[in-house]
């Protein structure tokens, strides 16, 4: 009886190892200088959407935001930004790089809008998950007398994103950063379909929110 | 008793759950859109509104109908805010005050949908072409510009086709608003149309204060002199 406790319990922990993701984050910046967000400041978090096949979702983008929000950063809502300067942060009108940003800024009613808003930097995120591979397969079934499913699938997913951070203000690159996270998810078909998750997306944006996390550093609010 | 209200509860479940694999889309969309950040150029223009225009239902397969008409009159009526000082929004050409104005008339060429099952993407895609017949106020045609908008969902996992058509709809018109703001000034024939605008109105000017020179000598130092201030300015 001991026996086979221990060996469902091996075989769920190498099921369950399996199921974790591998992140690796590359970072870049100019300066090994943490980049500075006086009281008030915000940062704006965006999704590159010009692609053709692909589009940073929202939900990556919202979850990386609240990663940042968490460390005491204003982060502005991705569409209230996109809402003010409308239509200048559209996928055909954004700035794909900082010339562009820049005559942008230089556009009076735009950079009072931005003033308006207190957002100072502004982050790029540009990045998909996608399914790789896939095998196995499972089958499910319904009858009068019940039904079940049997068979065993898996699949891998690949998180790829990036992101820019750009001051608004000196309309410079502050850095860059990379994750990649991948893994692998099963789902066995014992009667119930039992599904071992790897979160991919999931590591890849709180990898990534806390890396961006330690790029910026918050000033207190002055006395006055 | 009991069975027969369990085989309709049955049924109605099965129903319910059917409705929610229909193929087909019936949308009408009723969001606003944000206020464009612009400034206009000191010009006048008349939008023709058509009631075809106004009340457009596009239908893109037999299985699809998106109601755009109120929505693209909102959206066209920002954006050009944004292009025009002066504006006048009327939905026949008869119905025209603005003198020297541009006279723009919008119209649906025609709209496209690709679905997942299409474009084996997992995206819901739409085409909004736009065709804006630009005229002088006495009919003289200046150009006619066809406009292309675009809009896609980001994810068409878990949402249901409607929603998803729903909002490709909703980027594809924000997409017309952003192409209209970046490209209208850049057609030639409405950049020479401005440039002659221009001309015009400072003919006019300097008419007038020829005129008003010519009837109180007096009047003509203080506008000269207003004139040299402004300059200064």
């Amino acid at each position: 009886m001991k026996t086979s406790s221990k060996l469902i319990a091996i075989l769920f922990s190498t099921i369950l190892a399996g199921c974790a993701a591998t992140t690796t984050i590359d970072e870049y910046r100019p300066t090994g200088e943490p980049i500075e967000l006086n009281a008030g400041e915000k940062v704006v978090v965006l999704g590159r959407r010009d692609a053709g096949h692909y589009e940073t979702d929202r939900e990556f983008i919202g979850c990386v935001g609240k990663r940042m929000t968490g460390a005491d950063i204003g982060v502005l809502p991705e569409q209230v930004f996109i809402d003010a300067i409308y239509p200048w942060f559209e996928p055909r009108t954004a700035p794909k790089g900082l010339p562009r940003l820049k005559r942008l800024m230089q556009d009076a009613s735009i950079k009072a809008e931005v003033d308006k808003l207190d957002v100072r930097y502004l982050v790029w995120l540009d990045g998909s998950t996608e399914t790789l591979d896939s095998g196995g397969s499972i089958s499910c079934a319904i009858g009068p007398g019940g039904g079940g499913c049997f068979g065993f699938a898996q699949w891998d997913k690949l998180s790829v994103y990036e992101a820019i951070v750009w001051d608004l203000q000196d309309l410079t690159e502050k850095g860059r950063l990379r994750v990649d996270s991948e893994g692998t998810s099963y789902l066995i078909g014992a009667m119930a379909p039992i599904p071992f998750l790897t979160p991919v997306k999931s590591d890849a944006c709180s990898s990534l929110g806390n890396q961006l996390k330690g790029f910026f550093t918050t000033q207190p609010a002055s006395p006055e | 008793m009991i069975m027969i209200k369990m085989n309709r509860f049955a049924a109605i479940i099965i129903l319910v759950i059917l409705s929610g694999c229909s193929s087909s889309a019936s949308v009408q969309l009723t969001n606003d859109f944000p206020q464009v950040l612009a400034k206009p150029k000191p010009l006048s223009a008349a939008i023709v509104f058509e009631p075809s225009f106004a009340t457009y239902v596009a239908k893109p397969n037999a299985k699809t109908m998106i109601d755009i008409g109120a929505a693209q009159v909102r959206l066209l009526r920002n954006a050009f805010t944004g292009l025009f000082s002066k504006l006048e929004f009327v939905t026949s050409r008869e119905e025209i005050t603005s003198e020297n104005a541009m006279v723009i008339i919008p119209s649906v060429r025609e709209v496209q949908v690709s679905t997942p099952s299409d474009n084996y993407l997992n995206v819901f895609e739409v085409w909004i072409k736009y065709n804006l017949d630009l005229e002088t106020v006495d009919g003289e045609a200046i150009d006619s510009w066809f406009m292309p908008a675009y809009g896609k969902t980001p994810d068409a996992f878990m949402a249901s086709k409607g929603g998803a058509i729903e909002e490709a709809s909703i980027i594809a018109l924000r997409d017309a608003g952003a192409k209209l703001m970046l490209d209208f000034y850049r057609i030639p024939a409405v950049n020479n149309w401005v440039a002659e605008e221009q001309r015009r109105v400072q003919k006019s000017r300097a008419q007038q204060i020829q005129a008003q020179a010519d009837s109180d000598p007096e009047a003509q130092s203080s506008t000269a002199k207003a004139d040299s201030t402004e300059a200064s300015k």
